[in-house]
Parts: C-alpha cells; sequence; structure tokens
C-alpha cells in the first residue's frame, strides 16, 4: 500500500472531529476487509486511515424492542449472536456467508453496507427487515432507512464529514419469518452471483408483509415491489410463491461481468426468490 | 533392458516414510524467498502495461527518482544489451518501444521499502499509441489480423521439445496469417473414406481457457552481486541450472558467473521453470550495489504471469454402428500468448494417440495474441487435449448405447502401437489403469445410485475418464559419499518440489544396502551441484532416481572392494548386514561402513574415500497413465455441483513412497477439477483480465471437495529405478471430462467448454441443451 | 512518517516495537519480528496463508493494519509448539500423515485447524473442511489434512480425559 497517516481515535466524538477536519482524504477503518484490498490495487489512496477499533460504542448488539446492531460488530459476532435468532434469521445467515472465517472475525456489518458493493450480503436482510442506518455527523445523529442508504455502485448518502455508527432493525412482529440465500460458485471465500432475502409475516392463513430485496443484480441493493405486492393479502401457496418469484425478475437491472451473465441473474432471481420465500413462510409458521 | 529389482531387505524402497522436512515445514521455521532479509536490502516494484497492444511513445521517470528512498528507476534504454526483437519472454525484460501484453513490464523501481516503490510507480509518466490488438486465436490466426511478434521473430520451441519429446514434421505457414507460429500436420490413411463409410459422425467443438498455475507461493527472487561481478540469485524456481542459463543468455554474461540458490519452493507445477523476475531484479542489484527482491503481487501474477494456454479443439470422428473406429479429423489451436512456446506437438500426438484410429488428419496450430504469454502447467496441454477426446468418446459410446469402459478398452493403445507420429507407445499402464477404476464399486453400482436420486430434487451422475503423460528425460547426475560414522551423504541438484528427495534417499538406501534413516539427500546450488534438469516433467525418479542408484551401486562397490582387501577375501563372498560387512558364513569376520568410512579419512591412510558417481542420459520414456472417476450432485436449478466421491487409479510403475505418491495423485486431482468446474483467466476483448484476484480466480476450497480416494497400479517401468514411473503429471489431466461424462449422465446435457460453471449448467438445462 | 509503537503480546511474551501506520500485522510480524511464519499468498484475504490467531479468532493479517492490534493477544505458528518445543498434536498428525508438500500453506492450516479444535474439539469432517475452507492449499488435495485434523482431535481429546 502507498504510505498514508494513521489516526486511532479512543471515542466517537475524537473520531467524529477527525472527520470534520480531515474527512474529504480520510477513510475509516474497522475491519479493513474491502477497504485494505481497494488500497493495494490502488483503486483507493487515502491520505489519512481513521481506525475505528478503539470506539467501543459501535460495538455492541442489543435486543430490546427490536435490535439495534453497532456498526463494527463483525460478520462472525452476528454469525454466533443469540439476539440474531427467530424473526432475524436471514441476518445471521448472511453475515455467515461473508468471505471466510478469517475474513469474518474481521469485516463488520458497517463496513459491508458503507463499500456499498451492490453483492454486499449484509444488505438485502437488513432492506427486507426495514432496519434503519443511524448516522453521526458533526450536528449530531440522523437516521435513513437502509434501502435508501446506497445510491449507487460503491456510493452511499454518507457525507464526508459523517460515519454509520448504528442500524436499529424494528421489531417484525408476530409469524414473521425470512431468509438469505444466495448463488456462489464455490462454497466458501465467494460472493455472491445474486443474493435474495425475502421476509413473510404472516397472519389468520394471509401474508401481511413480504418484502424481498435483491443483491448483485442492480447498482444498489433493490426491492422486488411488485414481487411484494402480489404476496400481501394473499395466502402464500405454491402458486402465489411461482408468481412472486417471476414478477422478482422485474426488479432487477443485471449486468454480464465476470462473475454472471445477465440471462443467468435473472434465472437466479426467481430461484433463489422462490426458495427464499418458501423458507421464509415456513419459518413465520413455525 | 531388464527391470531393477529390489535385492536386499531394507528400509528402504516402497515404505511409506514421511518426508523429513515435515518439522521443519510444521513449525513455520522453512525459509522461502521472501523469509529472507539481508541487510540493506531494497524492494523492486515493476511498472507494467495498462494496454494489450501499444507503442510507447516517451517515458519520464524524473519525478520518480526524485522520491527519497528510491534508489533505481530503469526503463529498457539502461539495459542497452537487451534484443530488441525478443526471442523469449525472458528477453523482454522491459519493454522497449511497444508493449504486447497488459501487463508487460515496462519500468523497474528499486527502493527502500515496497511502499516507497508503489509510490514511485505512480510518478512515472508513460505515454502509450494505443494499437488494436489480437485477442480471441481464432481471430488473431487469420490474415490481417494485428501482428503480435516482430515479423521473423523465431517459435521458440525449446521447452516444447523438452517437454513433449515428440517429434512432428512442421508445415509452412498458410500466407500473411502472422501470428501463426507454430503449425503442426499429421495424417494417416484416408479419412474422408472412412467419414463415408461411418454410421456414426460426431463433430464438436472444445474449448478451455487460459488456467494459471496457482501455486500459493508467488514468484520470488532476491539477488545480489559480489565485489567480483559474480551474481547470487536466491531463486523460487524448479531448475536452478536453467535459471542460470537464462539469465546468463538474457544478461549476456558467462553462466559460471552466477550461483543460483533454489530455495524451498512454494509450489511451482510448471510456473517456475522458465525466467521471469529473475533479469530484471538481477539488473536493478547491479545498478543499486544492494541486495534487490522482487515478490510478484498476485494480482501481478494472475495478470502478467505465465499461465496455461486457450486451447480450442474442433473434433470430428466417424465410427460404425457397432462401434468400429473409422475415422478422425482434428484442428487444436492453442493460444500462446504474446510469445511463442507451447507443446503444441503434444496436443495434436495426444489426440489421435489414445485410441487407435486407422485414419486421421490432425492439424495444430499456436496462435500469438496479445495476453501473457504460456508457460508448462503439469501435463501441458494434456488435460485440454484428453478433456476433447475423453469427451468425444463418452458421447459415441452413449450414441451407439455402448458400455463406456468396453468400447474404450477395445480401441485402446497398448505397447507397441503406433503413436500418431508414427513412435511407438513404449510399456504402459493404460489398460490395466482402466481395467483397475472400472472394478471400482461406485463403477459397477452406477445405476443404481444414480437411479436413487439425489435429496431435494438434486441430479446424480457417474462419470470417469483415462488420460496419460509420456514422460519426461533429462540428463542428469548424482554421487554418493560414505560418512566416517557409516551413513550416506546423496547429493543431487534437484529442487524437491514433489517430496523427491526422500524417494530418492529410499532409492539409495535399498541400492547400498543401508535403512532411510542413514541416508541424507542435499539438494546443492549451481556452484556445488552435479549438473541436473527440470524439477517437471514426472522425470525425477526416474531420471535423478536412476542416477541415484547407480551412484549408490558405484559407492557399494567401491565399499565391497575396500572391505575384500581389508578381509583379503573376494567380494562375491562379502554381505552387507546392518552396517557391517562381514565374509558369508564367518560372522565374526567383517568391518563396519564406519571403519570404512574413517579410514577413506584419515592422514596418510591408504584408503581411498568412498564416492559413487553417476551422470546418465536417457533414451527411454516411460508413460504414466491415470484415470479418474467422480459421482455428483447437480443442482438442477442453480447449476451447482457437489463432488460426492472422486476415484484417482494411476500407474506409478513402482511406488517408492507411497505416502509422497498418495500426495501428488490427490493434489495434482484437484488441480483437474479446478480445471474441470471454476477456473480460467477471463480476458475482456481488449486483453485486460477481468478477474485478476484470487477471488474471482477461483480455486477449489476443502469445503467443496469430498475425500480423495487414491488406488495405486504397478506396471514396472523397464528402465525405472525399481520400476519406478514418474508420477506428478498424470493426475492432473482426467478430471474434466470424467465431470463432464458425470454431467452429462446426471443432466442430459454435454458442455464442451470450460469450467463447467454453474451457469454454464443451469443455463444448458434452462436451454434444453441436450 | 512517523513511526508508532505497537505494543501486544505475542505469543505469550509481550512486544514493543516501532512500525510503520500503514503495514499491515502481517508484515510487522514478518519484517520487525522476525516472524516469518506466516505467509503472503494474496494480500487480499482469499488464500488463508497469513491465518493468526488475534485474541484466540483465527484472522487474515494481511488485512488488518498492524495498529490494529494494539493491545491485543496475537498468536502465529511460531507459538503452537509447546514451549518446550514439543510439537502439538496437530502438528505431529501433519507430519506423519506427509500432509506437508511445498508447506507454503500450512503455517495458515495449522492456525485454522487449532482455532477450530479449540472451539469445536469433536469436529465432523464436514465441520473439518468449513473450519480451514477459508485456507487454499494447491499441492495437497486437502484429504490427508482431514485425516490429520481427525487424528489430533482424537488425541486432543485423549490427553484431556488422561488429566
Amino acid at each position: 500500500m502507498r504510505r498514508f497517516d494513521l489516526v486511532l481515535p479512543n471515542t466517537l466524538e475524537d473520531c467524529l472531529k477527525i472527520l470534520a477536519e480531515r474527512g474529504a482524504q480520510a477513510k475509516l477503518v474497522a475491519g479493513g476487509t474491502d477497504l485494505l484490498p481497494q488500497m493495494k490495487n490502488g483503486a483507493l489512496k487515502p491520505a489519512v486511515v481513521v481506525d475505528l477499533s478503539g470506539i467501543g460504542r459501535v460495538r455492541q448488539v442489543q435486543n430490546g424492542n427490536g435490535l439495534r446492531i453497532g456498526a463494527a460488530v463483525t460478520a462472525r459476532e452476528l454469525e454466533l449472536s443469540p439476539a440474531l435468532r427467530g424473526a432475524y434469521l436471514a441476518i445471521a445467515e448472511s453475515a455467515a456467508m461473508v468471505g471466510s472465517l478469517q475474513v469474518r472475525n474481521l469485516a463488520t456489518v458497517g463496513g459491508n453496507l458503507c463499500n456499498a458493493a451492490p453483492s454486499a450480503d449484509m444488505a438485502p436482510p437488513l432492506v427486507a427487515l426495514e432496519a434503519q442506518a443511524v448516522i453521526a455527523g458533526p450536528k449530531g445523529e440522523r437516521r435513513v432507512p437502509i434501502a435508501d442508504f446506497f445510491t449507487g455502485v460503491r456510493t452511499t448518502v454518507l457525507a464526508p464529514n459523517e460515519m454509520l455508527i448504528e442500524l436499529v432493525v424494528p421489531p417484525p412482529g408476530a409469524h414473521s419469518g425470512g431468509q438469505y440465500l444466495r448463488h456462489t460458485p464455490r462454497r466458501e471465500l465467494d460472493i455472491a452471483v445474486v443474493g435474495v432475502a425475502s421476509q413473510l409475516t404472516v397472519a389468520d392463513g394471509r401474508c401481511t408483509k413480504a418484502r424481498i430485496a435483491l443483491a448483485s443484480v442492480a447498482p444498489t441493493p433493490v426491492r422486488a415491489t411488485a414481487a411484494e405486492r402480489s404476496l400481501e393479502g394473499q395466502p402464500v401457496t405454491p402458486d402465489a410463491i411461482e408468481r412472486a418469484a417471476t414478477l422478482a425478475i422485474e426488479a432487477a437491472k443485471p449486468i454480464s461481468d465476470q462473475r454472471g451473465s445477465v440471462e443467468f441473474r435473472k434465472h437466479l432471481v426467481r430461484v433463489l426468490t422462490r426458495r427464499t420465500l418458501t423458507t421464509a413462510l415456513q419459518r413465520a409458521n413455525a | 533392458m531388464s527391470t531393477m529389482k529390489t535385492t536386499r531387505d531394507v528400509k528402504g524402497v516402497g515404505v511409506s516414510i514421511p518426508r523429513p522436512d515435515g518439522p521443519e515445514k510444521v513449525t513455520g521455521r522453512v525459509q522461502y524467498v521472501a523469509d529472507i532479509q539481508p541487510k540493506g536490502l531494497l524492494h523492486a516494484k515493476l511498472l507494467r502495461s495498462p494496454h494489450a497492444h501499444a507503442r510507447i511513445v516517451s517515458i519520464d521517470v524524473s519525478a520518480a527518482k526524485a522520491l527519497p528512498g528510491v534508489r533505481a528507476v530503469l526503463t529498457a534504454k539502461d539495459i542497452p544489451h537487451l534484443k530488441k526483437k525478443a526471442p523469449t519472454r525472458a528477453h523482454a525484460v522491459l519493454a522497449i518501444d511497444r508493449a504486447v501484453f497488459m501487463g508487460q513490464p515496462v519500468a523497474a523501481v528499486a527502493a527502500d521499502e515496497l511502499s516507497i516503490a508503489e509510490e514511485a510507480l505512480d510518478l512515472i509518466k508513460v505515454e502509450y499509441q494505443v494499437l488494436p490488438a489480437s485477442i480471441d486465436p481464432l481471430k488473431a490466426m487469420l490474415p490481417g489480423a494485428p501482428p503480435v511478434a516482430d515479423a521473423g521473430t523465431e517459435a521458440d520451441t525449446s521447452e516444447a521439445l523438452a517437454h513433449s519429446a515428440v517429434a512432428i514434421a512442421k508445415s509452412a505457414a498458410p500466407a500473411k496469417a502472422v501470428n501463426i507460429s507454430q503449425q503442426a500436420r499429421l495424417q494417416r490413411g484416408d479419412p474422408a473414406k472412412g467419414f463415408a463409410e461411418s454410421d456414426h459422425v460426431l463433430e464438436k467443438t472444445y474449448r478451455v481457457p487460459m488456467v494459471h498455475q496457482g501455486y500459493l507461493e508467488a514468484h520470488a527472487v532476491l539477488a545480489e552481486w559480489d565485489r567480483n561481478g559474480l551474481l547470487t540469485l536466491w531463486a523460487s524456481t524448479q531448475g536452478s541450472f536453467n535459471t542460470r542459463s537464462e539469465v546468463a543468455d538474457v544478461l549476456g554474461i558467462p553462466e559460471n558467473r552466477i550461483r543460483v540458490i533454489p530455495v524451498e519452493c512454494g509450489g511451482g507445477f510448471g510456473g517456475k521453470i522458465r525466467a521471469l523476475c529473475e533479469p530484471i531484479t538481477a539488473v536493478l542489484a547491479q545498478v543499486t550495489k544492494r541486495p534487490v527482491r522482487y515478490v510478484m503481487t498476485r494480482r501481478e501474477e494472475l495478470q502478467a504471469g505465465m499461465p496455461a494456454p486457450q486451447v480450442i479443439i474442433k473434433l470430428k470422428t466417424g465410427v460404425k454402428r457397432d462401434g468400429t473406429l473409422m475415422a478422425l479429423d482434428a484442428e487444436t489451436v492453442i493460444d500462446s500468448g504474446a510469445f511463442s512456446g507451447a507443446v503444441l506437438a503434444v496436443s495434436a500426438v495426444f489426440l489421435g494417440s489414445m485410441y487407435k484410429w486407422p485414419a486421421f488428419d490432425i492439424r495444430g496450430f499456436e496462435v500469438l495474441t496479445h495476453k501473457p504469454s504460456v508457460a508448462a502447467y503439469r501435463a501441458p496441454v494434456a488435460p485440454q487435449t484428453i478433456f476433447a477426446i475423453e469427451s468425444h468418446m463418452e458421447q459415441i459410446a452413449r450414441d451407439l448405447d455402448l458400455d463406456s469402459v468396453e468400447f474404450r478398452m477395445r480401441h485402446l493403445i497398448q505397447e507397441g502401437d503406433p503413436m500418431v507420429n508414427g513412435q511407438p507407445w513404449q510399456s504402459n499402464g493404460a489398460k490395466q489403469v482402466l481395467a483397475r477404476i472400472a472394478e471400482h464399486p461406485h463403477w459397477k453400482s452406477r445405476k443404481q445410485w444414480v437411479a436413487a436420486g439425489g435429496k431435494n430434487g438434486k441430479r446424480r451422475g457417474v462419470g470417469l475418464a483415462l488420460g496419460g503423460w509420456l514422460g519426461g528425460l533429462q540428463p542428469t547426475g548424482a554421487t554418493v559419499r560414505l560418512n566416517p560414522d557409516g551413513s550416506l551423504a546423496v547429493l543431487t541438484g534437484q529442487v524437491d518440489i514433489a517430496g523427491t528427495n526422500i524417494s530418492l534417499a529410499q532409492i539409495a538406501a535399498s541400492a547400498y544396502g543401508v535403512d532411510t534413516d542413514l541416508v541424507r539427500i542435499t539438494t546443492g546450488d549451481t556452484d556445488v551441484a552435479p549438473m541436473t534438469g527440470l524439477s517437471a516433467g514426472s522425470k525425477t525418479i526416474y531420471t535423478v532416481g536412476a542416477a541415484v542408484l547407480q551412484a549408490s551401486e558405484d559407492a557399494r562397490r567401491q565399499t565391497f572392494e575396500i572391505a575384500a582387501a581389508e578381509l583379503e577375501a573376494s567380494v562375491h563372498d562379502l554381505e552387507l548386514t546392518d552396517g557391517k560387512i562381514t565374509v558369508r558364513g564367518m560372522p565374526d569376520k567383517g568391518i563396519t561402513l564406519a571403519t570404512i568410512g574413517k579410514k577413506g579419512n584419515l592422514y596418510m591412510s591408504k584408503t581411498p574415500p568412498v564416492l559413487g558417481k553417476a551422470n546418465p542420459a536417457f533414451t527411454q520414456q516411460a508413460p504414466g497413465f491415470a484415470a479418474q472417476l467422480a459421482r455428483l450432485e447437480v443442482d438442477p436449478d442453480t447449476g451447482e455441483v457437489t463432488i460426492q466421491d472422486f476415484v484417482i487409479v494411476q500407474d506409478v510403475g513402482k511406488a517408492i513412497n507411497p505416502l509422497g505418491v498418495e500426495g501428488q495423485m490427490q493434489g495434482g486431482a484437484v488441480q483437474s477439477l479446478g480445471i474441470a468446474l471454476t477456473e480460467g483467466l477471463m480476458f475482456d476483448d481488449s486483453g485486460r483480465l477481468t478477474n485478476p484476484s484470487l477471488l474471482d480466480y477461483r480455486k477449489l476450497t476443502a469445503a467443496d471437495l469430498p475425500n480423495l480416494e487414491t488406488i495405486i497400479v504397478e506396471v514396472p517401468a523397464p528402465a525405472g529405478p525399481f520400476g519406478a514411473r514418474g508420477v506428478g503429471e498424470p493426475p492432473i489431466i482426467p478430471a474434466p471430462a470424467a465431470i463432464a461424462n458425470a454431467i452429462q449422465n446426471a443432466t442430459g446435457a454435454r458442455l464442451t467448454e470450460l469450467p463447467l460453471s454453474p451457469e454454464r449448467i443451469a443455463l444448458a438445462l434452462v436451454n434444453g441443451k441436450r | 512518517m512517523a513511526k508508532h509503537v505497537l505494543s501486544c503480546t505475542v505469543n505469550g511474551e509481550p512486544v514493543e516495537v516501532l512500525v510503520q501506520p500503514y503495514v499491515t500485522l502481517l508484515d510487522a510480524l514478518r519484517e520487525d519480528m522476525g516472524l516469518t511464519g506466516p505467509k503472503e499468498g494474496c494480500g487480499t484475504g482469499d488464500c488463508g496463508a497469513c491465518t493468526v490467531h488475534v485474541d484466540g479468532k483465527v484472522v487474515a493479517s494481511c488485512l488488518m493494519l498492524a495498529m490494529q492490534a494494539r493491545g491485543r493477544k496475537i498468536r502465529t505458528i511460531e507459538g503452537l509448539a509447546a514451549a518446550d518445543s514439543t510439537l502439538h498434536p496437530l502438528q505431529d498428525a501433519f507430519v506423519r500423515h506427509g500432509v506437508p508438500q511445498c508447506g507454503f500453506c500450512i503455517p495458515g492450516v495449522l492456525m485454522a485447524a487449532a482455532a477450530l479444535l479449540e472451539e469445536n474439539p469433536r469436529p465432523s469432517e464436514e465441520e473439518i473442511r468449513y473450519g480451514i475452507a477459508g485456507n487454499l492449499c494447491r499441492c495437497t488435495g486437502y484429504t490427508k489434512m482431514v485425516t490429520a485434523i481427525s487424528e489430533a482431535a482424537e488425541m486432543l481429546a485423549s490427553q484431556r480425559s488422561a488429566r
């Protein structure tokens, strides 16, 4: 890597002060699993790197009325967290898929979201669970629905003097279940060709809320809103699932690249939407 | 020639002895080039062309030179003796006026820190004039394609000859096809007539992309010159003498001014035979008068290493309804990248030489493109070629409703049958290997296993394939010294990349008459060791093993002669047991090896020191065959493949060290499976590599694989030490065809392009390709 | 550029070294502390050759900045054998089963396996495979590694019950 200055703040306040002064030339580092590879291949050349590993405030998982997940919680901690069970299981599932164990012990949910790759695994379940991003800046904190957090490939709503500090996940209610699935050519050390998170809430044999979020088929994670609407208010039958799976393709605007073609990605959207909806229903009814 | 037999009952040949370097490796104590940290070390970085084909208009290094901590910045102008038309990739140290592949080195920096060297690269300003590029080999071989080599550059067939050891007639290239650098044609009989008389004619095109050897340790070299102008290179190499020769040739200095010390090599597989980073690192060391180390990054390895070639094979076969072979027409196109050097002959010969075709017309072309040039990769072009022929034979059997194994066995070559170039097949175990794998319960029970189906709608398939390698030859030498403690010291120059040293020790032990733990093998550098060849070509045990065997027998003869004189007996009456030579029937009349060893070194002694020597050259190849069988399940919706079981059967002649042999079989098989399922260097139309990281260049992980079952077959090689054949290459050959055959068995889809990715499988099923 | 003082514990010993702010933990271990066991195979967290333990967890040390290791406990391959140099059962099993070929992946694999057995003393074959799935090996095909790790697990279990 090219040379850079390193700052090691001990509190969130100190960190925000540094960002206020030097945010434009600075990069925050938590796990470093997306940042360092990009610095090593020259895609990023920050003059200053700010290490978050000394800030306790962003490292906690709390389960009360809903979930609060600190931005620097690692993928491995999410994978194993007892708080991420039941209706929140898809978040743990997505965290468990990131890279390898050696990467998951470093990678953070905040880093995954702020790096904002279209393939970010932890984004779709958070979108499907309607999480909010808590952003700290010079004027205090603000919240942004996670679906609006991403603005393009590797870009978010964060200003240079802001940082993501927490995710707040509202309680999905009784009888809610979800799943995240992705397709990768290998079982480990891989990246989503397509990822789908489905979250279903049911009552009296009908779907009261459906959320389907797709990864790697657009510049940002996207919701398959037509598919969602087709499910809400109806019993979730295999036919309804199949219809939703087909409608989900409409939300996908994939490109062909070295990981997959347009045709394959659209095909996978259908397959993975069908599978995650089927499991989400089972989990919601459990 | 009679088979060399083991005649003594010692702990030697045939025993599974763990490698003696195990403890150093499991404690992290073994040193690789990047672990050597001499005082005053400088770090090298290379600036590489961002264009596949471009004229270099100007280079401004002034800002880079001014960066504190930078000790040297070089361009081709600073190395005046570089040949303008580089005959090989190694000679293209830095691009002179034209870059011919993306990633070609254009400038070199040596600095106090790697970070400073990286920043220096940013400060070098190069003006390029981008030129049209030849990327697709099928287009590149047409007249009028953008030319890769300067007109008149000779095809470099030296490595081709080293590996293939097959001779084929050359023929003239079509006029104005400037990028065809090698050509071959082999013909016999009247194929047109054969096709006309056939009931079943099958035509398919098989494609295999460039793949990287995938060694975990990237190319690395440390260079330092002494005050006498002698260059020392600590290199990660598969052949220290070859490295020395190439560097001498490139730098224009005599070989005896270069010492190459082969440091532990973190994987080579053919990719570390040819010189690559050594010349430029040597020049940086010369200019800075400091030790300079260059370690390629993984990105550089993938973008600008020396991968295996892309191969496109058009196969057309004609067969009678009863399975009689009538005619074969084949065209193999090998994309060699920007410099010639593929073993075209091997592909052309293997296409028609596995089975007995009465009539054939086989054409081969090596084509140059604006991509990194190729080098060997474990049985070069054999996995690609066997993928074509073994997929094709399976398809024929399926179409004609013939048993896969019986159909192959009926037409499979054996010793004495002519290859397509007229050379007779040497003694080999092809039939034994095929018969053995057909006996495996996984093959015998395949119909029931498949019919049972997998969980969750997964479809099951079983497939197999057979492949072989001719086995390389290279002259070599070895010495064996008796120590004053009765132990043996064996010296070779052979780099140990496959665990061969312990096997050589076992050979020496069995040939001389002591236990293996009394034998120590030293791998000497180019200053101290006898000349030796590459650790490649599946020839180390076959050739160096023979040299060690002969040197050990020579040492034994000398030892017995000394003992005979001491004991006043005839050598024929002596025997060696437990370190002591005694007169047969008179156990008290004897002399220990230690005593003989001591006497050979005493002041004023009349006893010579025992020093056995051998320096053979070889003429007879010893082909090795391997067959592989896969039981797999396919998810028909996603195309994901799960291999449930995998079996490797290989004829090794004589397993000198079964533990080591198994490791070679398993490792080669996983490389083969990677070629089959996940690997490929993906270039876009501009010649840019789109997957320059290990995230997207996918090597298989432990979670992608089952346990690999190994079955050793021993059909002795007439001239092999104790009957041994080379082991390294055959296991990388069969898997792509075996997997393709299993996938067809599972899904009905015949896929002819590697890798057999989930996308290809899923879309074949979606689009109904049967 | 001023160096930082890195204070941490490495293989049970307190360490204080001066490091450049822009070097990785892998670089600091190899160049500043002389621990060349962990290797660089890719630099991007895709191969596992740099695997070390940080506070008992396996990490890709090529992705950590050296200063992120401040105050933490690091364990490398050099610290796997016992203080009296007795090989760890994993190391011993690897040697006896002929696992190391070129040897480059081995330090990383052993650290991954050691962490696996500390967390899961009786892993199934599948758990072993996933436990080392972050470590690429090009030479061995993994089969003998799995056998050796399984055997080492048995040895450790019987050592524990013998106490």
